[in-house]
């Protein structure tokens, strides 16, 4: 293993040592031109040293980087790129060396393309270190990142400006036109600031849309120099910018309540949706939560995937997990306990086909995030339901195959959000149903039972043309 | 020493013994002072094996525990799924695509305008136009108009959606079934059931992530390249089990071993491996040992799983199974079987659709009506069944084929044929999709009023795998592998998901 270490060793030296290579085969090049005019013939000799210094200077980089690529995570496609270039010019390097040396002169062509594949190299070496977009970008990360606009409880009692105005500015402006910068002599961090005006003057005109510049420019066509935010950096989105419009169009007030101000029908629903709390999440239902969760406990996932029990994110950007335990033989109470760490990041759980009963589930009350449940084909009983009740983020619940009665059902009314509910093959009988459907007027409750009726012609064949 | 104990170290001894009578050129060059930088210059240029660093794009694979589940990239709605292929190319004219306007040209010549510059795989000269051998209904409240033909399935057109217009440009079998599964219509790529379980990984650890049933009497034109891995790993290709009698051939312990000793002699195998696993740091080594200890445990889950004799009799009644017999029936209730056990991706395959009309087999008004009675029955089944467990919302179910069939009847060299068939038709078909996140009772896509080119909403194989991935919460333009220094996509460079079918 020792030897793993000192290749990992020479690999560090590989951003250092690079520098050689571009510097002195770019000389040589140059050298190799000069040569050509009378005044420098003297230095002809010194091609033939300078490519010698270069292809090995060339192949010592390209070793250390070779090495270099085993030991770190690199951005792939342009990874590959970086080493076939590097390799190609060694390659041309070694060539050009072994020509001139066989007194070989008339290789411009090589030359040229040589210094090109130099260039080029460097630039996708130089993007592996600083980012692709290194060379145009300000060189500035925006400080604060886009974070998702915050919900507000209540957004009648909002400050228009402080809740909702400020915070979206801060995503999408700020970065250009706060305390870094000042393009264009604009600053929109604070309400001084933003009074005051860029090299243009005055940005918007309270209570006069038109005249604003500040939102013309933002509604300008996106390829329009002029227009903003820059096309390639994140736009406002169009309830943004009606909420903007609406702002100015209501007096640009840094202080007033949303509810003091004029609200025209087709902002109130942009304003709803800003607004968190009950009432709004009856109205829609989400596949996963909007909201963020901080990572899992990778100790509890650990142990969970010792008992086969089949976990992982929802998906790669999202701390929200999925559990199945369809491989996992017999499930135990400990079993759920050892769940209990992940209550805010698991929303999917199956523990259909198994021997799962009410004593094993006895703690379910407490995965409080769970959005989908499977519980089919197990030995639950409607005792389950004193715990299931409380599982308020239901939207699918699937208890098909259990020996439960309407009576259980009923107790998951204060479930408002469940929308699937499976009870094929269990004791509730035709009337219970049209009880049941009653009491979840929005949850598609799906009894099974289908039937494929039995035709003739299921089972005969036809045997010539009509 | 126990028997056991002794079995075991005879195997490795033999096992050791002809490991070093191999010792070879290989071993010279790994273990000589030259070795490693002959190591470093070889993948310098691009003869090693798969970079095993990580980044963004890199290939996932963890040879330990290839099955592992993964998160997609994005929450999918389906999380498994069920493709049905009818091999051979069902005619969409006598199933889904309604042509009155054929009816009235029946018999009569081909006009020039059609077969100008076109090429058929059978059709020679001017062949007759053959109105729809069918009648047509609308169904459920979409309005679907489905032929006769499919009884059972108008029941349940609510919950699918139909792509009147999908399109290839293969009209042999063999290519245009790879390009309907692995995006290619030349061996090599890996197919879809593959890239997803490499995506995705499997549920049950107990199962294979990915399996393929056949019936009809045949394995697809394509053979078993349909169901391959191509440059992804070995370990995500297709595992076809059988029909009737053992699932998987040679699935039992041979008489007189018994499961100790099947278990010792595996962990001596893996043993060895696994020291030539530390030599020579292959991960398909690894790959290797997981299979060998996947293929112990398949010998108990995989049988289990494989036996419909334990459905109730309402179930058999339902799907039209008949337990030990070999009939695409009992495949439909296999694969929920497998879905509900926590199977990505079950494939199955019906052979025996090809009709062009030289026999009562091979003819749309005869052969034809029969296959449909075979599958329309289960299909519908199925949708229902998977509808009241719960499962329909996260099983994609996939309806397909390779190509559609022409307009025209069949005139093979030429000539008249005995029975009424039409030629193979990639211009213009149909296929469905229904659960998993598909908006049933949609239709998109449109043909000409003779169904044989298409108007609008031309869906090709690209298109239909996009969706599929898209739904499994994979935008296939980045889920890439990289193979032979270049990052390949299942859609090669095409492919855009059928937003309109999607809910």
């Amino acid at each position: 293993m020792v030897v793993l270490s000192i290749g990992d060793f020479i690999g560090k030296f590989h951003p250092v040592l690079v520098h050689l290579p571009i510097g002195i085969l770019l000389v040589a090049v140059l050298f190799y031109f000069l040569s050509g005019k009378e005044k420098y013939k003297s230095i002809t000799p010194a091609i033939s040293i300078a490519l010698f210094i270069g292809m090995c200077s060339a192949i010592a980089s390209s070793i250390s980087g070779f090495l270099l690529s085993k030991t770190a995570a690199y951005e792939e496609p342009l990874l590959s790129r970086h080493q076939w270039f590097g390799i190609a010019t060694t390659v041309l390097a070694v060539a050009a060396w072994v020509l001139y040396s066989k007194h070989f002169r008339q290789f411009k062509w090589l030359m040229i393309l040589l210094s090109l594949l130099v260039i080029i190299t460097g630039h996708f070496g130089g993007s592996l270190t600083h980012g692709a977009d290194y060379i145009f970008s300000s060189g500035y990360k925006s400080v604060e990142a886009p974070a998702p606009q915050k919900l507000i409880p209540d957004v009648q009692q909002a400050v228009a400006y402080t809740d909702i105005i400020k915070p979206m500015l801060q995503a999408k402006c700020y970065s250009c036109h706060g305390t870094a910068k000042q393009k264009g002599k604009l600053r929109l961090d604070e309400p001084d600031y933003i009074l005051q005006g860029g090299k243009n003057g005055k940005i918007f005109i309270a209570g006069n849309t038109g005249e604003s510049e500040l939102l013309q420019r933002i509604v300008l066509p996106h390829d329009n120099k002029e227009h903003m935010p820059p096309k390639e950096k994140p736009q406002l989105t169009k309830d943004e910018i009606a909420l903007l419009h609406w702002w100015i169009n209501s007096g640009a007030s840094f202080t007033e309540k949303v509810s003091a101000l004029q609200q025209p029908a087709n902002i109130k629903p942009v304003l709803l949706a800003l607004q968190s709390g009950k009432k709004n999440e009856e109205l829609a239902v989400s596949f996963i939560p909007e909201a963020a969760v901080d990572n899992a406990d990778e100790a509890t996932i650990k142990k969970l995937r010792e008992r086969g029990v089949a976990i992982t994110s929802v998906a790669q950007n999202s701390n929200y997990l999925a559990a199945s335990f369809i491989a996992v033989d017999s499930i135990t109470i400990q079993d759920i306990e050892l769940l209990m760490p992940l209550s805010k990041q698991l929303i999917w759980l199956k523990l259909g086909n198994s021997n799962c009963t009410d004593a094993t589930i006895s703690f379910i009350d407490k995965l409080t995030g769970l959005t989908r449940l499977s519980l089919e084909n197990t030995a639950i009983t409607d005792n389950a339901f004193r715990q299931l009740k409380n599982l308020t983020r239901l939207q699918y619940l699937n208890v098909a195959g259990n020996n439960i009665t309407a009576t259980g059902i009923e107790q998951l009314k204060e479930v408002k959000l469940l929308r699937n509910l499976y009870i094929y093959k269990t004791d509730i009988s035709a009337s219970d149903f049209a009880n049941l459907k009653k009491i979840f007027p929005r949850t598609m409750i799906d009894t099974g039972g289908y039937v494929v009726p039995i035709l003739n012609s299921d089972t005969t064949l036809v045997t010539k043309p009509k | 020493m126990t028997q056991q104990e002794l079995h075991n170290w005879r195997l490795q001894h033999d096992a050791q013994n002809k490991y070093l009578q191999h010792h070879t050129r290989r071993h010279f060059l790994s273990q000589s002072a030259m070795g490693l930088g002959a190591l470093a210059l070889g993948s310098l240029l691009g003869c090693g094996t798969n970079k095993t660093t990580n980044s963004v794009t890199e290939n996932f694979f963890d040879p330990i525990n290839p099955l592992a589940p993964r998160p997609p990239m994005f929450p999918g709605k389906a999380k498994s799924v069920i493709y049905i292929h009818m091999a051979g190319a069902p005619s969409q004219l006598e199933l889904f695509s309604y042509k009155p306007e054929l009816a009235k040209l029946d018999g009569q010549d081909c006009p020039p305008s059609l077969l100008k510059g076109k090429k058929f795989a059978f059709i020679r000269g001017v062949p007759k136009m053959l109105g729809p051998q069918a009648a047509f209904r609308q169904h459920g409240q979409s309005g679907l108009w489905l032929s006769d033909n499919l009884p059972h399935l108008s029941t349940v057109v609510d919950d699918m959606a139909m792509l009147q217009a999908v399109t290839t440009d293969q009209f042999n079998h063999a290519p245009a079934q790879l390009l309907m599964h692995s995006g290619s219509a030349r061996q090599g790529r890996p197919s879809l059931g593959s890239w997803v379980t490499y995506g995705l990984g499997t549920e049950n650890k107990n199962l294979p992530g990915f399996v393929v049933l056949t019936s009809g009497g045949n394995n697809p034109d394509a053979g078993k390249s349909v169901w391959g891995s191509g440059f992804l790993p070995s370990v995500y290709q297709g595992v076809q089990c059988r029909g009737e009698g053992d699932p998987v051939l040679f699935i039992k312990d041979p008489d007189g071993m018994n499961r100790d000793i099947r278990k010792a002699s595996i962990d001596a195998i893996n043993k060895i491996n696994q020291q030539q696993y530390e030599e020579y740091k292959d991960p398909e080594i690894l790959s290797r040992i997981a299979q060998y200890e996947m293929a112990y445990k398949m010998q108990i889950s995989v049988p289990e799983v494989m036996n419909i004799n334990d459905e109730p009799a309402y179930i058999h009644e339902m799907y039209g199974t008949k337990p030990g017999e070999a009939r695409f029936a009992n495949n439909v209730l296999l694969a929920r079987k497998l879905v509900e056990k926590g199977v990505r991706f079950v494939q199955l395959f019906d052979w025996g659709w090809d009709a062009h009309g030289d026999s009562p087999e091979n003819a749309v008004d005869v052969g034809l009506i029969n296959k449909c009675r075979t599958v329309d029955k289960p299909i519908t089944a199925l949708i229902l069944d998977l509808k009241q467990r719960g499962l329909l919302d996260e099983t994609l179910v996939i309806w397909g084929s390779e190509f559609g069939r022409t307009p025209m009847m069949e005139n093979r060299e030429g000539k008249t044929m005995p029975f009424k068939g039409r030629d193979h038709h990639g211009a213009a078909f149909s296929m469905w999709m229904a659960g998993g996140g598909i908006k049933g009772g949609t239709t998109y896509g449109e043909t000409d009023e003779i169904g044989y080119d298409i108007t609008n909403g031309k869906t090709e194989a690209f298109d239909i795998q996009a969706t599929i991935l898209h739904q499994l919460g994979f935008d296939h333009e980045k889920f890439t592998y990289q193979s032979q220094g270049r990052p390949f996509r299942l859609t090669d460079v095409g492919g855009k998901v059928i937003h309109d079918i999607v809910s």
